[in-house]
């Protein structure tokens, strides 16, 4: 069997087998589940080794025809592997594995922990279905799986109402772009008449300009569900309902990144198109910005970290319309190991205070827990963009990329980096320093065990180097255009901008009793806005209840009177009536049955032979 | 060669005379384990029967075929025998004597359909017709203690007979306008005499009545409701199953083996019977409250859609039946052994009396519910493939001859119909609250028998290719187009 089939099966065979049979046996669940996972990164690490040395296409399994109708459809379940879809795989199985062996440190004692490695494995059959899949076809139906999978995950505490309500409302976004996506596929087939990634690039020319700036589109709409953009990000945050490791492993490092590496993938549709770049290209910029300055007013732990990865994947997005697939790429995978680090890492330090979130009730508590603090840390500078670390690098490469093509989203991007550093920046100094806030968390704050602690530190470390020698940008595509040489001040400003924002962030924050209020006074009017995220949960439930269901109200007295009552109730009266008519032929006489008959081979043989 | 074309009924009668014989001189103390054990052996003569081979010539001068067509129909038989006598085993309790007696009888009924699947000639159709209807007049009446049971015996004896009558009368006809009772020369005499007289139409016609009576259809379908309400469960569930597929297997024999050639006079027929049948089966059904009787209206109306293939006369018509009656004997069985398990400890046939089946005993309720579903349509069960089989073949027939479009669209009202009575059924299993809460005990076999049921209706809805090809492979005897 093709190493790449086990690699995408075994996770959905684990799902399976916890499912079915290994349900009440906890610690064998999750080691089949970690079992599974582990299997896929090791077989990655072999696909990668062995790109190195021929062709990498020779290494794709040939694909299982699913459907055929006619001449009309042909759809395929295949396998794609390049660059690409390895270096993705290699995020996914990587930081995966990290995450899985983190859970059974973090779950531990849950009622549904057997349940909550069923729906990882699940979750993770459908990314990689994902991120291999050849074909539109293929990817819509794991992009949904991936949605049924993230939904299970954020109500996974489905006893907590917020939680239930936020996995709802992650799905029911997430099919807004999701139907984009689908119309976007559909017009896509009626121009080409395929929906094979390979076939199609020949045929994308002779496609109206037009038409195929709606396409692509369209199918960004399924990216701006996935990646959480202006205007569908609403879900993200309030996906933090989920647990720690969900946070971490979907909301940060792959599911929301499924968006971007699509965006990458369907490349060829988006690059012809000069109005659909321009679209992407500020719809990731305006979430960049917008959710920085949301998070800089944020208190719970894991919210601030949910803004920040939608602001990262803001800056992903933007580097697509800018033309920069390779970029977007380097910010994808150096961002998937800092921000599941981070998310990790806000678990244990969660776990340490017994399940609290509220940054306002930690504090000082670099010394409790030192591998959490150190690991988070250096988290907090990679994301911030500070050199040496990965996501100065993978940031920088995006920021100039904006320099040459659009001097606005450049500053944009500036600006973003500039809170970036500022708002975490809070974060660390208000949770890891100054005084304890709840004595009484503080007290009994501890450690995380090893099996938590050895991710964090596995992350760490990829974290650091993931950026050096420019390694991840070559991998993706082997000619990459060597950026001209940027004036040295340039350079020089954009190591200052996370300087300055930490300073900024220091003044502020780093003193025993840190609190809001100089920025509250500082910002006025500004700060309630942010603080309510710009009022777009209330404006959606605005729409919904006045457009939305005006339109309901209308189609369900249509339904009730219209169709029920006249339509239904009519045809069920007719035949229920000729039913109960028939029963008076049934007498249980037998005389009358046998006359029946005889009438019965009367009739026939009347009609038959004498007719 | 003639031992070796009948060993599988020969199997079958050792059998059924050794249960006889031990009974009598060594009375077997657990009734039920004979049962079981009974079923367990027609299992592995069902998978004996894997050994033999089609045969393309005739035995016993042309009376009887070992074809593909026939091999078919006999594993379908076994299958379904071996099941009932499962069932038969958990109903064992309620009968008060001659359990043995009991399953010798369905092992008899069972060798006669064996000889159906096989009959090329009217005599010996006309002699395991009476094998397999007398074992059933019996059978019917079993619960002699019971005035249902009796009354359902009667009813069936009464009208079997005038049948019987009608068949052999019809039989008389036929070989007295073309001097043969052997299919293959009858179609021969057709096909080079040209068009029958009217003498022989009608003697076809008798004999098409004794068949139509088999299978329920209208308008000989007036005793099924009242027999299957009123039959012991299992003898029901053979009715269903057994004597309407073997019903099925000799109309498809003798119309597209014997008499072909004037498929003018018969298709247009059976395209109105078909018509009639969906009909009345269906919106029969929907007024009743006993699931058996239910079952019964429901088995009218089964005839309906397997009569559309055969009305069709075409190959996909052909192999569409055999693949339903596979399919159906399953779906069937499955909703039979639930009612026993649960009548078992209810005591209550109602609809009403399964209400929260699926909370007293889980596995009962997912098996009629499948069940139900299955016989509905829905899929991905077997029973929507199979209705998929044989609309696809009206329609082809339509391209033809326009008026099967309306067979189609009467079928087509039919399933929507049929809907609403298979899901209040299911409204009771998983809706509705029952009084008593208690637990209904399923015991091991039924539970073996109930999961071959549910694996084969959701089997063969996934995967329908082995049956289909079984299906198409058997109906290409008839060398049909």
């Amino acid at each position: 069997m093709n190493p790449v089939w086990i690699i995408l099966f075994a996770p959905l065979i684990s799902a399976a087998v916890i499912t079915l049979l290994t349900r009440k046996a906890q610690m064998l669940s999750a080691l089949i589940s970690c079992a599974a996972i582990i299997t896929g990164f090791v077989l990655t690490l072999q696909l990668y080794s062995a790109m190195g040395h021929g062709e990498a296409h020779s290494l794709a399994p040939a694909p299982l025809t699913w459907l055929v109708i006619g001449d009309l459809v042909k759809i395929e379940i295949g396998a794609t592997i390049d660059h690409l879809s390895v270096l993705m795989l290699l995020v996914v199985t990587g930081v995966g594995s990290a995450i899985h062996i983190y859970s059974l440190g973090y779950m531990k004692g849950d009622p549904g922990f057997s349940r909550f490695f069923a729906c990882l494995s699940l979750f993770t059959f459908s990314m990689l279905g994902i991120v291999l899949s050849n074909n539109f076809i293929q990817i819509f139906i794991f992009w949904e799986l991936v949605g049924v999978s993230s939904y299970l995950l954020i109500g996974f505490w489905f006893e907590k109402h917020s939680a239930a309500e936020a996995g709802k409302k992650a799905f029911l976004t997430n099919r807004i772009g999701d139907f984009g996506m689908m119309l976007g596929i559909l017009l896509l087939w009626t121009q080409t008449g395929t929906f094979c990634f390979a076939e199609l690039p020949a045929k994308i020319a002779a496609i109206p300009a037009g038409t195929l700036s709606l396409i692509a589109a369209l199918i960004f709409c399924g990216a701006v569900g996935k990646s959480a953009q202006f205007p569908l990000h609403v879900w993200l945050p309030d996906a933090m309902e989920g647990p720690t490791p969900v946070s971490a492993l979907i909301h940060a490092a792959t599911m929301v990144a499924a968006g971007v590496y699509m965006l990458c993938r369907v490349a060829f549709l988006i690059l012809p198109s000069e109005t659909a770049l321009h679209l992407i290209a500020w719809i990731g910029g305006v979430t960049a910005l917008m959710a920085a300055t949301i998070a800089i007013a944020q208190n719970d732990i894991k919210r601030i970290l949910a803004y920040s990865t939608l602001s990262q994947l803001g800056y992903m997005v933007m580097a697509v319309g800018l033309t920069g697939i390779t970029p977007a790429m380097f910010h994808l995978t150096t961002h998937a190991f800092f921000k599941a680090l981070l998310f990790l890492g806000a678990g244990s330090v969660i776990h340490a205070l017994h399940h609290e979130q509220d940054i306002w009730k930690m504090g000082g508590l670099w010394k409790k827990t030192p591998v959490t603090f150190w690991t988070f840390l250096i988290g907090t500078l990679a994301l911030a963009g500070v050199p040496p670390l990965s996501g100065f690098y993978s940031k920088d490469a995006i920021l100039l990329l904006a320099f040459e093509h659009n001097k606005l989203l450049f500053v944009i991007g500036v600006l973003t980096a500039l809170l970036t550093a500022y708002y975490m920046g809070r974060e660390v100094f208000v949770v890891f320093f100054g005084k304890p806030r709840d004595h009484h968390a503080y007290d009994h704050a501890h450690e995380s065990p090893a099996v938590m602690t050895l991710p964090l530190v596995f992350l760490c470390v990829l974290s650091v180097i993931a950026g050096w020698g420019d390694k991840i940008p070559h991998f993706i595509s082997e000619h990459m255009a060597e950026h001209g040489e940027h004036p040295a001040l340039l350079t020089a400003g954009l190591i200052a901008v996370p300087v300055i924002g930490f300073l900024v962030a220091a003044s502020i924050y780093l003193r025993p009793n840190p609190s809001d209020e100089p920025v509250k006074k500082a910002l006025g009017k500004l700060w309630t806005l942010v603080e309510n995220k710009y009022y777009f949960d209330e404006l959606y439930a605005l729409i919904i209840k006045y457009v939305q269901g005006t339109i309901a109200t209308l189609c369900e007295l249509f339904d009730r009177f219209i169709l029920q009552k006249v339509g239904i109730g009519g045809l069920a009266g007719t035949t229920s009536l000729a039913g109960k008519t028939l029963r008076y032929l049934q007498t249980g006489n037998i005389q009358s049955y046998a006359f029946l008959f005889g009438l019965g081979v009367t009739v026939i043989i009347y009609y038959v032979v004498v007719r | 060669m003639s031992i070796y074309a009948i060993q599988l009924e020969i199997l079958l009668v050792i059998l059924g005379i050794s249960t006889l014989l031990t009974d009598a001189f060594k009375p077997a103390g657990d009734k039920r384990r004979l049962g079981l054990t009974l079923g367990v052996l027609v299992g592995v003569v069902f998978c004996f029967s894997f050994l033999l081979k089609a045969q393309t010539d005739t035995a016993f001068h042309g009376l009887y075929r070992l074809d593909a067509f026939a091999l078919y129909f006999k594993r379908l038989f076994l299958v379904a025998t071996a099941l009932v006598l499962v069932m038969s085993a958990e109903f064992a309790k309620r009968i008060e004597s001659g359990v043995a007696e009991f399953y010798a009888l369905v092992l008899f009924a069972a060798t006669g359909m064996l000889l159906i699947a096989s009959v090329n000639d009217f005599v010996l159709l006309f002699v395991a017709l009476e094998l397999v209807t007398i074992t059933f007049y019996i059978l019917a009446s079993y619960l002699r203690r019971q005035v249902t049971s009796l009354e359902a015996g009667t009813k069936y004896l009464i009208l079997g007979a005038l049948s019987s009558g009608f068949t052999v009368y019809g039989i008389a006809y036929v070989f007295g306008t073309t001097g043969t009772t052997n299919f293959d020369s009858l179609a021969a005499a057709l096909r080079t005499g040209g068009i029958p007289n009217g003498a022989f139409t009608f003697g076809m016609l008798l004999v098409l009545t004794g068949l139509g009576f088999k299978i329920a259809s209208v308008p000989f379908q007036i005793w099924a409701p009242d027999v299957y309400q009123g039959a012991p469960t299992p003898v029901t569930a053979f009715l269903a199953v057994g004597s309407k597929a073997a019903g099925f297997a000799l109309l498809l024999r003798v119309l597209l083996a014997g008499l072909l050639p004037v498929q003018g006079v018969w298709a247009l027929l059976l395209l109105v019977l078909a018509g009639a049948t969906l009909a009345y089966g269906n919106l029969g059904a929907l007024p009743q409250r006993n699931l058996k009787r239910l079952l019964g209206y429901s088995s009218i109306g089964h005839a309906g859609y397997m009569l559309m293939g055969i009305a069709a006369v075409n190959a996909l018509g052909a192999g569409a039946v055999l693949f339903y009656l596979g399919q159906y004997a399953f779906t069937n069985l499955c909703a039979f052994l639930a009612i026993v398990a649960v009548t078992n400890a209810t005591g209550t046939e109602e609809i009403d009396g399964f209400a929260g089946l699926g909370k007293r005993a889980p596995i009962l309720g997912l098996a009629l519910f499948l069940a139900m579903a299955s016989l509905a349509g829905v899929p991905p069960l077997s029973g929507f493939f199979g209705k998929f089989q044989l609309f696809a073949a009206v329609v082809e027939a339509a391209q033809t001859d326009s008026r099967y479009y309306w067979l189609a669209a009467v079928g087509a009202a039919a399933v929507v119909v049929s809907l609403y009575f298979y899901f209040n059924v299911a409204r009771a299993i998983y809706l509705q609250e029952a009084e008593d809460n208690s637990a209904i005990p399923v015991t091991a076999p039924v539970r073996v028998a109930l999961w071959i049921c549910m694996a084969a209706m959701i089997g063969f809805g996934i995967f329908q290719r082995p049956l289909v090809e079984m299906a198409v492979t058997a109906a290409s005897v008839f060398g049909l187009k």
